[in-house]
């Protein structure tokens, strides 16, 4: 039967009967010889026992079939070997009841030894399924310890039975230190919702999900993410909850980070906003206080002007016009100043701008200062750009009126508009001139409020002009640079980014 | 000066007043002036109430606003004239010191016929009053219930 249990002896089934029946035999055989030999030397009886012995010992290995068959031929053994008439089958009625008492004794062993074999088989049986199972229990086992998320498992009593690699790796506790522990007292667990609420949630769903906190052997505290599963026994009932955990430590730690930053980013926007803000309504008060006062100087002097000219010297007939002069001029540097922070304050409104018409709308408008002039424009072949018109437009009448202004004492003056080949999605555009030009060594003061190269009354203007091309330009993403040579000209470049082909609103 | 209409001027800076007044009276236009300090008088003054409860109901040819006047300023005034069936037909030109783009959309937004920018040059400001004045109070034709001299 043992042999039965293997599958790969199933086609030598045949030939281990026929042998364990040949076994029968030999046994009886075996038993027989040493009777025979015993009753030689006038040893009597002990035949009886040594086939008993040898059924008993058939039934033991080979089972009841071979057991029989010894049984069978024991009897007529004795019969014949050790019976009156001896040497003979025939048997008289006072051999009966010794032969009876041997069937009987023969068959009592042969029941009991097959008990022994079934409950043998059964042992044998269960060990087998048994030690499948543990096989396959040390393989999942085996297999938990391969991820990297700590799992454990503990019974309803909160007892850790189960503890993983993971588990040992994430809080430093190897398994024979957790296993038998309660593990919320082990890691002392801190819940976001009272216990008793998490239970009743998993005992409904069979899950719960969220974050702990736990202590790890070294004191310190992690923050999991934690699911739990709940194992139901044969009958339903709750027995067992697996838990997995992550370390989220370090992305806690980086959200709260993050949180902190945006929360500081939104108190700076808030503050940035109040101050420009505060700005705006400074630049207001500028536009519409300041400018009264300066129209009241200039008003008066004027009124003065006329009524007195007839007692006012030549001297004092000056005075009053460097007055008006200088109210004019603040008034000047007011507007300018107010436009040059209007362009930080407003929103840009983009569009595809064609540059080369904005130029010749640019030469428009300096049309005035190029009066009487011999001035020589020329203008390549320039991009669409994708950006604010009306600033764009501001940066080329004040490049343009610069490159005037600076070739005034040129008898021919020369400008040029063009654009260099600029890497993809990229714009440089140059104003080039024949003027007076400039030292590079000031070149970092060109672009900055109120910085001038050259005295006021030789080059009239307030100094704002290049602060401001900067400025439109920057607010595009791009920059400005020049390149001059005293005496010999300037060239103004702007670059920019340009996103002809994925415009935004 | 026979189709001279007056003027409803709207300032509450006295040397303003004065500046105004001196370039407007350069071309004999000062004559039918009516000045206020601030809103409230000025739609006192539409209205004829308060201080203006005896005058002729008649309204002026045009309107000069500042915009930044004590108590009402010059946009709730150029709002009510313009929502005002009585009134919204008066032609209104804001004259202030600002050249913010927030002041000049909101008062176009509100209706206002003209936008000028006080300038700080005299000269400048004396053209700038003289054409208006020229403009609003002898070239227009104000419409029907407006005071002609």
């Amino acid at each position: 039967m043992r042999a039965m249990a293997r599958p790969d002896s199933y086609s030598i089934n045949a030939r281990s009967a026929l042998l364990r029946y040949v076994f029968a035999v030999a046994s009886v055989v075996i038993a027989l010889g040493p009777a025979l030999l015993l009753q030689y030397f006038k040893f009597r009886e002990v035949e009886f026992p040594l086939f008993l012995f040898a059924v008993a010992f058939t039934a033991w290995h080979w089972g009841s079939g071979p057991a029989a068959l010894a049984i069978v031929l024991s009897s007529a053994c004795f019969d014949y070997f050790f019976t009156e008439p001896l040497y003979s089958l025939f048997f008289t009625v006072a051999d009966l009841p010794g032969i009876l008492i041997f069937v009987s004794f023969a068959a009592l062993i042969v029941w009991f030894s097959s008990i022994r074999r079934r409950v043998e088989a059964q042992l044998l049986h269960a060990r087998d399924q048994l030690q499948l199972e543990v096989a396959e229990r040390t393989q999942q086992a085996s297999l938990l310890n391969l991820t990297h998320d700590s799992i454990f498992v503990r019974d309803m009593s909160d007892v850790i039975t189960y503890w993983n690699r993971g588990a040992q790796e994430l809080y430093g506790w190897a398994p024979e230190e957790a296993i038998g522990k309660r593990s919320h007292e082990f890691l002392r667990t801190i819940f976001p919702a009272p216990i008793e609420n998490i239970g009743e949630q998993l005992l409904l769903a069979g899950r719960w999900e969220g974050e702990l906190k736990h202590t790890r052997a070294d004191g310190t505290q992690v923050v999991v993410a934690s699911r739990w599963s709940l194992r139901r026994g044969e009958r339903g009932q709750p027995s067992a909850i697996m838990e997995t955990n992550n370390n989220i430590t370090e992305r806690k730690r980086r959200e709260d980070e993050i949180r902190g930053l945006n929360q500081e980013l939104a108190s700076r926007s808030t503050e940035l906003e109040a101050k420009n803000k505060e700005l705006e309504a400074f630049a207001y008060s500028i536009s519409h206080d300041l400018r009264a006062p300066l129209r009241h100087m200039s008003g008066y002097a004027e009124l003065l002007q006329k009524k007195a000219s007839a007692v006012l010297d030549a001297k004092s007939q000056r005075y009053m016009l460097m007055i008006q002069e200088s109210a004019k001029r603040m008034g000047d540097l007011i507007d300018d100043l107010l436009a040059f922070s209007r362009i930080g304050r407003t929103e840009t409104q983009k569009s595809l701008v064609n540059l080369e018409q904005l130029v010749r709308e640019a030469i428009g408008e300096v049309r005035l200062e190029t009066e009487g002039r011999n001035i020589v424009w020329n203008i390549g072949r320039l991009p669409n750009f994708y950006g604010d018109r009306s600033m764009l437009r501001l940066v080329f009448v004040n490049l343009l009126s610069n490159a005037v202004k600076f070739t005034r004492l040129r008898p021919q003056a020369e400008i040029e508009i063009g654009s260099d080949d600029a890497k993809e999605n990229e714009i440089v555009v140059f104003v080039r001139d024949n003027g007076v030009g400039f030292d590079m060594k000031y070149v970092n003061k060109l672009f900055g409020v109120f910085q001038r190269l050259h005295p006021s009354q030789t080059f009239e203007g307030t100094g704002i002009g290049l602060a401001t091309v900067q400025r439109i330009v920057q607010r595009h993403g791009g920059k400005v640079w020049a390149e001059g040579l005293v005496d010999r000209g300037a060239t103004f470049y702007i670059s920019a980014p340009n996103h002809i082909s994925a415009p935004k609103p | 000066m026979d189709k001279l209409g007056r003027i409803l001027m709207v300032e509450d800076d006295p040397k303003d007043v004065e500046l105004t007044l001196t370039a407007l009276e350069e071309y004999n236009l000062a004559n039918e002036v009516v000045v206020v300090g601030d809103g409230e008088e000025a739609l006192d003054y539409l209205n004829c109430r308060g201080a203006f409860s005896a005058r002729s109901g008649d309204n002026p040819a045009v309107i000069l606003l500042d915009l930044k006047l004590p108590k009402v300023d010059g946009l709730e005034v150029l709002q009510e004239v313009k929502a005002d069936e009585k009134f919204r037909m008066i032609p209104v030109v804001v004259l202030t010191s600002s050249r913010e783009e927030k002041d000049m959309v909101a008062s176009y937004k509100l209706g206002v016929n003209g936008y000028v920018v006080k300038p700080v040059n005299f000269h400048e400001f004396v053209n700038a009053i003289r054409e208006l004045g020229v403009f609003w109070a002898i070239i227009n034709e104000p419409p029907p219930g407006s005071m002609k001299k």
